[in-house]
């Protein structure tokens, strides 16, 4: 009760002027000002807690993540943050002790992650996201192994979005540019027609050209209605395309908000985004 | 004439078996490289494995020989080896059920199944030797020779004879065959396919919806083909005998180190690379050397490097020297 000088019990216990019984001392909160929207997110991990194996230390705590349908979710924070520690956890390649994953208002805690790309989510790794050894096409020929259906159409959507993949088709991934590779991810995990595509730093090791071609590649993919949710190292520029974005600390969700209102808050920008 | 001579001479004792040889460790390396890539371990095992296919392949040929079944002029093992690799590709799923399934599964590391695998090899060769003995064995028949010696002489007047032998010329034939469906299969087929990719890139390929257990099924398949074949081979073209197969088991590592392993294409130049090095090293090149050398340069001994007795130093001896110089095998291969 400090800081406010109304409740300053000085003087206050002469009991022939003042009745100290009884007084109510109940206060309400005040909320967050803002409505979350949990419940009807797309997929949400929902305050989780949990780490590697099965008695590692909890990586994330209480962290919640979610993204609605074609929106961009980015999570951005310092370095073991557990940014992609959290991503990780709603594939479900992580232990989670404390709370639930839910796609599309299904819990999908329980299902490993190749159940879960067969539920619709996709996941490009943030390394050994391609088989080097394979050539494009076959590598987005393993990408719809799951599907039963004739995926040629798939395929030639992924050349639309990824034009220099059709020039390059009959060559071996492990041979192309670094930026090229996340193409051949990113169009790797489209070929199962995700609901969901989960990126693990897309832009790592690129150049700043390829990585902002990469960023509009993604937002056409959302804008086919696909949810994104995306870690990236870049805050800047993965904040200025996100519809929503979540800083974490220490495995714990910091800040929450819209990209431009995390991109316009002060402490934000001082603590992560360098001024 | 003295040119033609030599070169006869070169290809009965040189070209010839050394290319049929060499189609039979072409034929064993791609079963150990196929092991190496997608269960990631290097199968000790394999020769004894050859072995037993080779022994089921002998007992179907003598059933249908009893019975007077016969392909004449081709051996009857062509037509048993069906059932031999069905046999064997039954006995390995059996052996990846009991035995590696539960590595796989406790996720041990590649060296444990090594060591898991030299206990299946030393199973396996006791079950061979008890069902058929450790001696030599014939089953072959059919017509011994495509070309004969004396025939090649009278046609065509040279001093030298050329021998070819049927078992020379379906090994061959058969190696071709085998070895153009087993790229058509990795290449174009979506199981192929899937095996390479699980190869390349196991998390992946489970998160592509590629399943494991399948993967590894097929493999033991093509494998038990490919090594029942090579079996069969092999011992029609020399003799079936339990050791032998056993120490098959060198130059078929070698082969597979030489030419990258994990790399199908590396196994099969392996397997040449050995075999015409162990032929030509071991060859008495006297003959040879008499046609084509004057007189006054004839050669007093037998102009051989080594004894045969010594064949197999000569695949250490390469696997040491690759291992050395180029660890990745000839072709790109994973690194050793």
């Amino acid at each position: 009760m400090s800081g406010n000088p109304y409740q300053d019990d000085r003087g206050n216990k002469d009991a022939s002027i003042v009745n100290p019984k009884g007084s109510g001392t109940l206060v309400s909160a005040t909320g967050t000002g803002h409505e979350m929207h949990t419940q009807e997110a797309f997929l949400i991990g929902d305050s989780m807690t949990g780490g590697y194996g099965k008695s590692g230390p909890d990586i994330l705590h209480d962290c919640t993540i979610a993204v609605d349908k074609g929106e961009i979710a980015v999570i951005v924070g310092p370095n073991g943050a557990g940014k992609s520690t959290g991503m990780k956890a709603v594939f479900g390649m992580l232990n989670l002790r404390q709370g639930s994953v839910r796609l599309g208002g299904e819990d999908i805690t329980d299902l490993s992650p190749q159940a879960r790309v067969r539920k619709g989510m996709g996941f490009v790794p943030q390394t050994h996201n391609i088989f080097t050894s394979m050539t494009v096409e076959e590598n987005l020929e393993m990408g719809g192994f799951i599907r039963e259906d004739d995926i040629q159409d798939t395929i030639e959507q992924v050349y639309e979005l990824f034009p220099i993949l059709r020039d390059k088709r009959n060559q071996p991934a492990g041979e192309l540019s670094g930026g090229q590779r996340q193409q051949v991810a990113v169009g790797r995990a489209l070929m199962t027609k995700p609901t969901v595509l989960m990126l693990d730093e897309p832009t790592a090791g690129v150049s700043p050209i390829v990585m902002d071609e990469l960023f509009d590649r993604i937002i056409e993919v959302a804008r086919t209605g696909i949810s994104i949710l995306m870690v990236e190292q870049n805050a800047r520029q993965a904040l200025e395309i996100a519809d929503k974005g979540y800083v974490l600390v220490q495995g714990s969700n910091a800040h929450t908000g819209s990209g431009k209102d995390l991109l316009a808050d002060p402490e934000v920008r001082q603590s992560f985004l360098g001024g | 004439m003295d040119f033609l001579n030599a070169l006869v001479a070169l290809s009965n004792f040189v070209l010839i078996p050394a290319i049929a040889y060499g189609s039979q460790l072409a034929l064993g390396a791609l079963g150990v490289t196929l092991i190496y890539g997608i269960l990631r371990f290097s199968n000790f095992a394999h020769g004894d494995t050859m072995a037993f296919g080779a022994m089921v392949t002998i007992l179907f040929t003598w059933w249908f020989q009893s019975m007077g079944i016969s392909i004449h002029p081709l051996p009857t093992a062509l037509l048993a080896l069906p059932f031999g690799i069905v046999v064997t590709a039954m006995l390995l799923i059996l052996t990846d059920r009991t035995v590696y399934r539960f590595y796989r599964r406790v996720k041990a590391k590649p060296i444990v199944f090594v060591m898991a695998s030299m206990g299946v090899m030393f199973i396996m060769n006791g079950v061979v030797r008890f069902i058929i003995g450790p001696g030599d064995q014939r089953f072959a028949d059919g017509e011994r020779f495509i070309i004969r010696a004396r025939d090649f002489k009278n046609a065509t007047g040279l001093n030298e004879g050329l021998a070819f032998k049927t078992s020379q010329g379906i090994t061959i034939v058969t190696a071709i065959i085998v070895v153009a469906v087993l790229f058509w299969f990795l290449n174009r087929t979506r199981t192929g396919k899937s095996m390479r990719a699980f190869s390349d890139n196991e998390d992946l390929a489970l998160l592509s919806g590629i399943n494991p257990e399948r993967v590894v099924m097929i493999t033991w398949i093509i494998v038990a083909a490919l090594i029942t074949i090579a079996g069969t081979l092999y011992g029609l073209d020399k003799t079936f005998k339990p050791f032998t197969y056993f120490q098959l088991l060198l130059p078929i590592f070698a082969s597979a180190i030489v030419g990258g392993l994990g790399n199908p294409l590396g196994a099969i130049a392996g397997g040449f690379v050995i075999a015409f090095s162990e032929v030509t090293i071991t060859y008495a090149w006297k003959k040879v050397a008499v046609y084509l050398l004057p007189e006054s340069l004839e050669p007093s001994g037998l102009v051989q490097l080594m004894s045969t007795d010594y064949k197999f130093a000569v695949s250490f001896v390469i696997l040491i020297v690759v291992l050395l110089i180029k660890p990745t095998g000839l072709f790109k291969g994973q690194s050793v």
